[in-house]
């Protein structure tokens, strides 16, 4: 799945280390979500829109 | 709103603390079962030196489980995945050797099994990971 996580990140100063601490998964998980080596469970999906404050169609895109 | 436990972050340095502590505790026992047989003094503590190694080998699989409860969701993944692969591998090597028994292998005790099964998740685990980061 693609997604924009990266650029949303950048676009906040943030480095994947940071984004996994407010998520609370480890930075290997946001670099495999980033790169689509893996699909987040739709709680975390929520979550990560949370914090970006966008709907989940707006980062996630099958 | 998440899915995991709050100690992601740790999981793993606490994961290898308790293991280790837990290894050097069979170590101990297997050490020191030969001992403890010979100095009992009665069929109880016989028995009881017998399955020290036991108890080890059971807080072993607990501090796995705390280690499972503590990573995230696609730690979750691999850690399955590998496990499963691992003692799919384990598993299909012990039922080969048992059949290399019948053909003049040495007999093993059932023991080895175990050992045999951490050896297989340990490379299986070591392949994945180089797998992932190639």
């Amino acid at each position: 799945m693609k997604n924009d996580l990266p650029a949303l990140r950048a676009a906040r100063s943030m480095t994947q280390a940071d984004l996994a601490d407010r998520l609370n998964v480890s930075r290997q998980t946001v670099n495999a979500i980033e790169t689509g080596r893996y699909d987040p469970s739709l709680p975390l999906a929520f979550a990560i829109a949370k914090l970006f404050k966008s709907r989940i169609e707006e980062i996630f895109e099958p | 709103m998440t899915t995991v436990a709050a100690p992601v972050k740790t999981a793993g340095r606490a994961y290898i603390i308790e293991l280790g502590l837990t290894m050097g505790l069979y170590m101990l026992a297997v050490t020191a079962r030969p001992w403890l047989i010979d100095h009992a003094a009665n069929p109880s503590l016989v028995l009881a030196a017998k399955l020290s190694p036991v108890f080890p080998i059971w807080l072993t699989f607990l501090v796995i489980w705390r280690y499972y409860r503590r990573i995230d969701e696609f730690e979750k993944l691999k850690f399955l995945q590998t496990i499963g692969i691992a003692f799919g591998v384990g598993s299909c090597l012990i039922v080969t050797y048992s059949f290399l028994e019948d053909a003049g292998l040495p007999q093993l005790a059932l023991s080895w099994a175990w050992p045999t099964l951490a050896v297989s998740w340990a490379l299986t685990g070591a392949i994945m990971s180089a797998v992932q980061h190639r």
